[in-house]
């Protein structure tokens, strides 16, 4: 078996032969990759905390926020350019790591790079404040005064391996609120996050010393720790179990951005289903089921679906499946692990032996699957990996009591109806807690400056310091030019 | 005879025998199929969604494996129901789940399985021996079908002072350490069997009160079932290592019965010296080592669901897809434990979290 090494992380100010090295195989069509993953002593993460400090007060934040979208779109030009050599090792190695479909990963990249070019930052910038001044300077306040946003003394990443590169969201966060930023990789996904510090650091060699990109194995020891004492935030991805655990770590006074696990579902309106749209809507949900294998927070898990149009629920989870079959033809599903497959299997056999009314659409052997219902039950997760079920509602109004019992677990619907239906659904999902509604097809695809789980990705961050009008005022005796 | 009886008559007949080829285990397996296939209708439908018809099923590994969760949504039976049937139930520890029940409208074909193959792989040619039994008495658990086998091994292959040492009332540690003393004192080997979580206990209470005993030669223990979150998480090398250090049995003669609620026959290995053990069954029970989602056969090597074709479940499905990760071995399979604990890798929730924070 041919075998290839990658060095991962990427560390300010240290050595390679200083810092002890952990190694994570992953193997796939007869290669294996060697990743080897930087572990930190207690005292060398607190020196990469204080290096990452000081280059960020030397450099990023004396960067005006343009200067700043300046960098990371130039850097995004080079993700966007398939001959570019981290473009070139992004696309032949996230594969490997990932186990997703090449080409489902090479245009997954694409569609996401490209909501980081610089029109689209500078819409994420004004999506949080009116006046993107505030982040370079003192800007007047309506309430008299003035006012500025500071980002973190230091931001502590830990990132979650389900979706490849979902560590440049909050990167390109910290950046435009210009903290100093460590990062922990994930295990599964041990590479994007030092690419990106590298890229930027050629890009703009000033940013190399602001960001560092570390691992430790599970929840850590005293590396970790050693970090969190320093940390003033913390932005972390994962299930509700570890997100809690690394609360109970954290100084009383860090701010702690926790994203969990979530449940999308989509909803299919009765104006959707004639014979001519809901094919092509089945083809859109099809899409945002096989986008990562629905190992996105955003991923839908339902789709609750309008009868009494000339399409009836069934017929659409047909569309459904015959969709799915196709996009397997273009990106197969990744190869599953015996547990992950055992799951899969454990949730057709729920459906298939279950009390309700379930039924399994499609040969149980392939590597989609489709359960329809009439009934309508509590929003329950599947099984991931393209496993989606279908449920035939008389109205759409139907689903909101039922969805709202997850409340802490919902983020993402996908809706396809009429104008005036998605506004009236829109604000009742909203209601329900619902934080993004999107179109069925871009329910994987969340646009430029979305607010995940419904918060402030920038505003989070930041904490204002304010020049009250009494200081202004008590100010102007002291002129130099003071009567 | 109807045609129940003489199938049973003959299956009885099979299991009998010494050892069977492979011709006679298909044919026999194949009998069995029509035979649910005809009388058990959940399973006839669930063959139907699969595909699987009397003419396609051409070899036991043809039949589909019925879902050990099968027996919690199903009444999985081919004979009408019994008022002198016994119903084995899974233990459904969470509460949460329904109990899975496997239906023995007669427990001639479970207990002839059952003595033929203990009698080899457990007594080991001892005609009796005294037995402690680490387990509750069938009085206590009538629905147990591990109650059942216990039951079963001290009364045709336990001395008349055999004993149960767990009652409703808890262990009997005082009547165990006497029964331990004095085999130790009369020389005459000793059986000690039961729940593996049971072993614990007694070991944990051994060390308590600083005890530990030398049970003569030829004694042996058999434990089975593991844990399941009764007593603390034991690694097997220290469980064995501690059933020889405190009772004196050589991890040659501990032997691990790996049975199955839902299964009328049962695996053994042939001693813990080395772990993990071989696992092997009687010639009326084949195995295979699937894909859990294609339900193929892996490449030799790969670990794998195991899939069990028990003869003796001659009433509700003789084609069993377990939830246990195996490997093949020289000479039978290795047991990897459950296939559970896949960690959701990101933001997407998974069913096990979901159903913790859903239960929380």
């Amino acid at each position: 078996m041919k075998v290839e090494r990658i060095t991962a992380g990427h560390l300010p100010g240290l050595r390679d032969d200083e810092v002890q090295w952990h190694v994570l195989p992953f193997e796939r069509d007869g290669l294996r990759l060697e990743v080897s993953v930087p572990m930190l002593t207690a005292a060398q993460m607190q020196a990469l905390a204080q290096r990452v400090r000081e280059a960020a007060d030397r450099h990023l934040r004396a960067m005006p926020v343009a200067e700043i979208i300046d960098v990371i779109d130039r850097a995004i030009t080079r993700l966007l350019d398939r001959n570019d050599p981290f473009r070139r090792e992004a696309e032949a190695w996230l594969p490997v790591v990932s186990g997703y479909d090449a080409d489902m990963l090479r245009l997954g990249l694409t569609g996401y790079f490209k909501t980081f070019r610089a029109p689209q930052l500078r819409r994420f910038v004004a999506e949080d404040f009116a006046n993107p001044a505030v982040l370079d300077g003192f800007q007047p306040a309506p309430k008299g005064g003035a006012v500025r946003a500071f980002g973190p003394d230091l931001l502590v990443h830990v990132w979650a391996g389900n979706v490849p590169a979902l560590s440049l969201w909050s990167l390109v966060c910290g950046l435009l609120v210009k903290a100093p930023g460590i990062g922990k990789l994930a295990s599964a996904e041990p590479l994007f996050a030092g690419w990106f510090a590298r890229l930027l650091a050629e890009v703009h060699p000033p940013l190399a010393d602001c960001l560092a990109v570390v691992w430790w194995r599970g929840a850590g020891g005293e590396g970790a720790d050693a970090l969190y004492a320093q940390a003033d935030t913390v932005l972390a991805y994962g299930g509700n179990d570890t997100l809690a655990a690394l609360r109970q770590r954290l100084p009383m006074t860090a701010r702690f951005l926790p994203h969990g696990h979530k449940l999308g579902f989509g909803l299919v309106g009765a104006a959707a289903l004639d014979a001519l749209k809901a094919p092509a809507v089945a083809r859109l949900a099809a899409w945002d089921v096989m986008r990562y294998d629905q190992q996105g927070c955003y991923s839908p898990h339902v789709f609750y679906v309008e009868r009494g149009a000339p399409v009836p629920p069934r017929a659409f989870a047909d569309y459904l499946a015959a969709e799915l079959a196709n996009l397997q033809r273009r990106f197969a599903r990744r190869p599953l692990e015996l547990e992950e497959g055992s799951a899969v299997a454990g949730w057709q056999q729920a459906v298939e032996w279950g009390s309700g009314d379930q039924v399994l659409i499609g040969p149980v052997d392939a590597p989609w699957s489709v359960a329809y219902g009439d009934s309508l039950q509590a929003l329950a997760p599947t099984a991931l990996y393209r496993t989606i079920t279908v449920v035939g509602v008389d109205r759409l109004d139907e689903v909101v009591p039922v969805v709202a019992k997850q409340r802490a677990f919902l983020q993402t619907a996908g809706i396809a109806a009429s104008p005036e239906e998605l506004y009236r659904l829109a604000g009742l999902l909203g209601a329900a807690g619902v934080t993004r509604i999107s179109a069925i097809g871009a329910m994987s695809m969340p646009e430029a400056g979305w607010h995940h789980d419904g918060r402030f990705n920038l505003i989070d961050l930041v904490r204002m310091a304010e020049i009250e009008q009494s200081a202004e005022a008590a100010a102007q005796p002291f002129a130099s030019y003071a009567d | 005879m109807d045609k129940t009886a003489s199938l049973v008559a003959d299956l009885l007949a099979f299991i009998s025998m010494d050892a069977c080829t492979a011709d006679r285990f298909d044919q026999l397996a194949l009998r069995l199929f029509a035979h649910q296939y005809e009388n058990n209708a959940p399973f006839r439908s669930f063959c139907q969604r699969r595909g699987a018809t009397l003419r396609k099923v051409k070899t036991w590994s043809d039949i589909p494996a019925v879902p050990i969760d099968a027996f919690k949504a199903m009444e999985l039976r081919s004979e009408p129901a019994l008022p002198t049937e016994r119903v084995f139930m899974t233990s459904g520890t969470t509460g949460r789940a329904a109990r899975g029940r496997h239906f023995h409208p007669r427990l001639d074909v479970y207990d002839l399985s059952m003595t033929h193959n203990f009698a080899r792989r457990f007594m080991s040619g001892a005609q009796r021996l005294p037995m402690g039994i680490l387990f509750p008495d069938e009085q206590a658990m009538p629905n147990s079908s591990l109650a059942h086998y216990l039951a079963l091994a001290r009364s045709e292959f336990g001395t008349v002072d055999s004993r149960h040492f767990l009652t409703p009332e808890g262990l009997d540690l005082p009547g165990l350490c006497a029964a331990l003393a004095q085999a130790e004192r009369t020389g005459q080997a000793y059986a000690l069997l039961g729940a593996s979580f049971s072993l614990v206990h007694v070991m944990d209470a051994l060390r308590e009160q600083g005890r530990s005993f030398r049970l003569p030669a030829g004694s042996r223990i058999l434990d089975t079932g593991g844990y399941k979150g009764q007593s603390r998480e034991l690694p097997l090398e220290d469980f064995y290592a501690g059933l020889e250090e405190l009772l004196g049995v050589p991890r040659t003669h501990c032997i691990n019965m790996y049975g199955m609620t839902e299964l009328s026959t049962q695996f053994y290995d042939d001693g813990n010296a080395v772990l993990p053990s071989v696992k092997s069954g009687p010639h009326w029970i084949r195995s295979r080592l699937v894909e859990p989602v294609t339900g193929r056969s892996v490449a030799p090597g790969e670990r794998g669901i195991l899939v069990h074709c028990d003869l003796a479940n001659y009433n509700s499905a003789t084609t069993i897809l377990t939830e246990d990760v195996g490997q093949w071995a020289e000479g039978g399979f290795l047991l990897l434990g459950r296939a559970e604990g896949a960690a959701a890798k990101g933001c997407s929730l998974a069913v096990e979290e979901f159903v913790k924070a859903a239960a929380a």
